[in-house]
């Protein structure tokens, strides 16, 4: 088994889509799905990374393993259903718990799903045309299904986070790159959301190369005398 | 899911043979060591049995267990777990917690007592610390509250090594190396026992189910998770795995690579590490012990032992690839890479590449099945003989044997479905065409081209002509039939001449176009074949077919002599007179021909410039005859003619002269009489007959081509003297003397020409004339002068070398020596050469050389 470089993991409540989300990038389409019992993974290529991808449970029965899951991830990807409040507010109560055993420069993305059920959704992924003229101006007509969470409190959400990890706004990506809403049914933003965390990533792993331990003793390079005196002397 | 067999269960140890028939006696542990079995029972007893393993054909095998030595204890407990140490010859018995150490033959305690008290649980180190091979690591779950320890087990001797306590009471333990992994009350943990550092792992619940530690492999351990997971965890506490499903009941687990396998209440079930999939399901009613040994894995109920043998993966493989689960017996050849010696392995997997390839293609999963053929190598031969009729009759090849997959040909396989086939057969062309020069081809390219060959033309493909214009390796008798047999008869020809069968080829193709057998690959064969003649360097072909193209089409069947290539007619292959002779029935192409020489050969031979020029003659005139009236503009021949009388030296003036006569061409005999030098007769025809003044000024202009300046100013002062002789009564021919004058003021002499002038012509009308000739002559006298003074300056240098040659005085005197013969001079007469040297006259004559030793500096 090849063993990967790096590894990004999917929480979020249960049937907000991480499994469908998954689907939808690796495998191009939306099968119908059944509530994912423990967890499962993919391995993607990535120009010449291997990154591992896990799909977890949402469901209550299956949250400790949490923790575990996350144990040395790269990234997280903290899902919920845009259509339904409580899985927003879960994402902190419940899951952001779990990703203390990350590691530690962690990124966090946090995504809205199913936006194709909302009415702005539906207009995003391809109903562009039949646009009434005698509302012109007017951009947005009320949507048919109200969107309950909003972009702006998926933001709100991600500065807490930093808040809590103790991460300074400078030093990780800004709320704007981190904060997504897609539909794994019409595949809406699916490979921007991916893409963009495994670009990423990639520095992460090869930093993380760098500090490693080095693979290979380098003989011809040791100076033995100039060491041993800084070494006593000092 | 489908299932996979992956193991068979079989009997070892019949209730019988164990217990006969007292009810009572139950089975609490096993222990299985080579060909050792061990069973300790709750009436406290250990048993010894030797196992026989019986291979049977279906891939499984056939146990019997034969009984020796059998102990009791000692004590009023149940033997709770069996351990061997086989390098101590010794067995681990844990028994009313004490670990007594027995010797593996007699079962008899070692005499040193050596024991561990206090123990609830223990497990062995399979990934040992210590190098010493003979001394077996142990950690035990101490009956004091949350601790563990950590033994050395020696021969007769135990040391305890390390003690630890735990957050929470510790349920069962599995080791790798220094990690302890460890299913404490509510969750499982990592403990490093040289650091005693300890990483969670996951929580569960130790009231609801019997948790399962069990090490899987290098610093890998299974753990029994929520909700009947069964999950994955290495000692940094990462899960590299996804978990598999078990029923919530599940009991023990155990581990034959690949697969991980699980009892519950009702059924062992199989389960792939690779894809976590569920593979097997066998139905067991009451087992509670499931463990595996070294790679054998047994289950037991309390009554009896059985043993679950694992099928060859080979035959697992087959199994799958016979229910076309490709994927899976992919992922499961690929996993068994590291439990096979690497050239069988490269074999087999190769093997099953095809074969999988085969069930895509079979499946019409082109690519798939392209990629799994590239990857496995697969001889294309085994593809192309699929296809029925497709491999020459001559290959020697024969299918593989075990065969790759189950199909006679392709009929079968689509069952006779039109459009299937069709897709077969596309699939194959395109594949053929990719491999064929890769080195997939190697050693078979005729087998592989003569297909590709058979494929396009049953499909009417374009590429059949591709294929047979560039390099190929058909087959010649196979490849011709079938043409022949599919009406290709153009790309027939094409295989002919590929194969130097030139005449065959022709033959065929002259068919096409006399109609006698179809085929409308080409439109324009008839321009295709002039085009094959013209570059054939068969010669007795080209004057076979030179009769057939020329009555085709005069124009384009001469081609074929006046277009071959310059180096092949440099060879001088073909005689110019005998193609003249075979056009004699063809005017056009003849006309072309002698045109092909004179013009663009350029050949210099008088009977080629006559004949041609009598040619264009003799259609002049028939147009003239046609025509009757006269046309004002010559016609194109006319033309012709004209221009190859004025710019060929080589005619019979003569002869021409003489056809002429009489006939109405008087441009044309102006141009005869000018060859003859008779310009004032030509020019009289133009000028009187013609009246045609351009042509007159043109005619002083080319009749003079070439010649001198006198010569073009005699033309040009007879031409004005024709013009004035007429007098002034002839107005036209005034004017034309004064546009001459006017237009070429260069090419007279003027003095001449003034005196000619009649005195009543005014400056006025002359003027371009007398400033162009005022000019012309300013003009050379200024040349003239520069060029006196650069002969002046010229001849300037000379005098001034001379002068410095000449130089200074040379005193002659009895010490200087001839440089030759190095005597005094006795004459004043010498020879000095440029460097200053002198020697004698006669010196010099004899040696035509510079002094050997001419002195440096030239003292003078
Ligand atoms: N309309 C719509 N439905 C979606 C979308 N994504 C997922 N679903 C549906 O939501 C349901 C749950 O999807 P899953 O992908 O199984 O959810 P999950 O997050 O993996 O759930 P657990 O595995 O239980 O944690 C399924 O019925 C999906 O078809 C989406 O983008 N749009
Ligand atoms: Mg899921």
């Amino acid at each position: 088994m090849r063993k990967p470089d790096g590894k990004i993991v999917l929480l979020g409540d249960m049937n907000v889509g991480k499994t469908s989300l998954l689907q939808r990038y690796m495998e191009r389409r939306f099968p119908d799905t059944v509530s994912t019992v423990g967890g499962a993974f993919y391995l993607k290529q990535w120009r010449s990374f291997n990154i591992s991808i896990w799909d977890t449970a949402g469901r209550e029965q299956f949250h400790g393993l949490g923790s575990m899951y996350c144990r040395g991830a790269a990234a997280v990807i903290l899902t919920y259903d845009v259509n339904h409040l409580q899985s927003l507010v879960e994402l902190e109560d419940r899951f952001l718990g779990l990703t203390d055993t990350a590691s530690k420069d962690c990124l966090f993305a946090i995504v809205g799903n199913k936006v194709d059920l909302t009415e702005e959704g539906a207009a995003e992924s391809g109903e562009k045309e039949g646009h009434d003229p005698s509302k012109a101006g007017g951009g947005c007509a009320s949507p048919r299904v109200p969107k309950q969470v909003q972009l702006e409190d998926a933001m709100a959400l991600y500065k807490k986070i930093l808040k809590y990890k103790m991460l300074d706004e400078k030093d990780v990506p800004a709320a704007e790159q981190m904060c997504f809403e897609t539909s794994a049914k019409t595949g809406y933003n699916v490979d921007l959301l991916f893409e963009t965390l495994f670009d990423m990533v990639v520095p992460m792993i090869l930093q993380q190369r760098a500090e490693g331990p080095p693979q290979t003793v380098d003989i011809t390079s040791s100076k033995p005398t100039k060491r041993t005196r800084s070494g006593c002397c000092a | 899911m489908m299932n996979i067999k992956a193991f068979t269960l079989v009997s070892a140890v019949e209730r019988e043979l164990l217990m006969g028939d007292k009810e009572r006696i139950n089975i609490e542990c096993v222990e299985c060591c080579g060909r050792n079995l061990y069973v300790g029972t709750n009436d406290c007893f250990l048993y010894h049995f030797l196992l026989e393993e019986k291979a049977l054909p279906a891939g499984t095998a056939a146990f019997t267990a034969t009984r020796q030595l059998h102990r009791h204890l000692g004590f009023r407990k149940p033997v709770n777990e069996l351990r061997a140490a086989s390098a101590l010859n010794r067995l681990l018995v844990l028994c009313d917690n004490c670990i007594t150490l027995v010797d593996m033959l007699n079962l008899e305690p070692v005499p040193s007592g050596a024991r561990i008290k206090g123990a609830t649980a223990f497990a062995l180190n399979e990934n040992p610390v210590s190098a010493d091979p003979f001394c077996v690591e142990v950690c035990i779950l101490s009956v004091k509250r949350r601790t563990v320890q950590v033994f050395l087990v020696y021969e007769d001797r135990v040391q305890i090594v390390k003690e630890l306590s735990t957050p929470e009471q510790p349920l069962a333990v599995a080791v790798d190396g220094h990690f302890l992994c460890l299913a404490l009350t509510t969750q499982y943990i990592i403990l490093n026992y040289s650091t005693g550092l300890s990483q969670d792992l996951f929580p569960y619940c130790s009231e609801e189910k019997r948790p399962i530690v069990k090490r899987i492999g290098r610093q890998e351990f299974l753990l029994a998770g929520p909700g009947g997971l069964g999950m994955f965890a290495t000692v940094a506490g990462i899960s590299q795995r996804a978990p598999v499903h078990w029923a919530e009941n599940v009991i023990g687990a155990a581990v034959c690579f690949p697969y991980v396998i699980a009892l519950d209440d009702e059924f062992i079930t199989v389960h792939s590490m690779l894809d976590q999939q569920q593979k097997q399901t066998l139905p067991f009613k009451e087992g509670h012990i499931l463990q595996d040994f070294e790679g054998r894995v047994i289950v037991a109920t309390s009554k009896g032992v059985y043993i679950l043998v694992p099928l060859p993966l080979e035959k697992q493989i087959q199994d799958l690839l016979a229910n076309r689960r490709v994927e899976e017996a992919l992922v499961l050849a690929k996993g068994a890479r590291r439990n096979i010696p690497k050239e069988k392995f490269q074999v087999m997997y190769r093997r099953i590449l095809q074969q999988a390839g085969f069930i895509q293609f079979a499946q019409l999963q082109f690519l798939e099945a392209k990629e799994l053929f590239r990857s496995g190598q697969l001889d294309v031969r085994e593809l192309i003989s699929l296809y029925p009729f497709l491999l020459p009759t001559s290959s020697s090849f024969t299918r593989s044997h075990p065969p790759l997959h189950e199909y006679a040909d392709l009929n079968q396989l689509t069952q006779g479905d039109q459009e299937k086939m069709a897709k077969c057969k596309r699939f194959l062309m395109s594949y053929l065409n990719e491999v064929r020069s890769t080195e997939v081809a190697n050693g078979y390219k005729e087998d592989i081209d003569t297909a590709l060959l058979k494929l396009y033309a049953e499909a009417d493909h374009d590429s059949l002509l591709d294929l047979l214009v560039t390099e190929n390796f058909c087959l010649l008798t196979d490849s011709a039939a079938w043409l022949e047999k599919h009406k290709k008869y153009f790309a027939l020809g094409l295989l002919y001449h590929y194969n130097n069968q030139d005449a065959a080829a022709l033959q065929l193709w002259v068919n096409i176009v006399n109609g006698d057998i179809q085929d409308s690959t080409r439109s324009d064969l008839y321009e295709y074949i002039v085009d094959f003649l013209t570059y054939c360097l068969d010669q007795e072909l080209v004057w076979t077919y030179a009769d057939w193209v020329l009555q085709r089409s005069e124009e384009v069947g001469v081609q074929v002599f006046t277009k071959r290539p310059w180096d092949e007619q440099q060879k001088n292959s073909f005689n110019p007179d005998d193609i003249i002779s075979c056009l004699k029935k063809y005017p056009k192409a003849l006309v072309k021909y002698l045109e092909h020489l004179v013009i663009d050969r350029r050949l210099q031979k008088e009977e080629y410039h006559t004949h041609l020029a009598v040619l264009y003659l003799e259609e002049v005139l028939q147009q003239r005859a046609a025509a009757a009236s006269q046309g004002s503009e010559p016609s194109d021949t006319q033309t012709k003619l004209r221009h190859l009388l004025q710019k060929s030296d080589l005619y019979r003036v003569h002869f021409l002269i003489e056809r002429i006569q009489g006939a109405g061409l008087p441009m044309e005999s102006a141009i005869l009489h000018g060859k003859l030098g008779e310009h004032g007769k030509a020019l009289h025809i133009l000028v009187h007959e013609l009246g045609d003044f351009s042509a007159a000024e043109d005619y002083c202009l080319w009749g003079s081509e070439g010649q001198d300046a006198p010569c073009r100013r005699h033309l040009f002062h007879t031409l004005l003297a024709m013009y004035l002789h007429a007098g002034p009564a002839a107005h036209e021919l005034t004017v034309a003397a004064v546009d001459l004058l006017n237009r070429h003021a260069t090419e007279f002499d003027a003095t001449q020409v003034l005196q000619l002038l009649p005195g009543s012509w005014s400056v006025q009308l002359l003027c371009p004339f007398l400033t162009g000739a005022m000019r012309d002559s300013i003009h050379a006298r200024r040349t003239t002068q520069v060029a006196v003074g650069l002969a002046r300056s010229e001849n300037l240098i000379y005098t001034y070398n001379k002068m410095k040659l000449k130089g200074s005085a040379i005193w002659l005197s009895d010490q200087k020596l001839c440089q030759l013969c190095q005597n005094p001079f006795g004459e004043p007469v010498f020879v000095r050469y440029p460097n200053g040297g002198l020697v004698h006259t006669h010196c010099a004559t004899n040696r035509h050389t510079t002094p050997s030793s001419p002195s440096p500096g030239t003292r003078t």
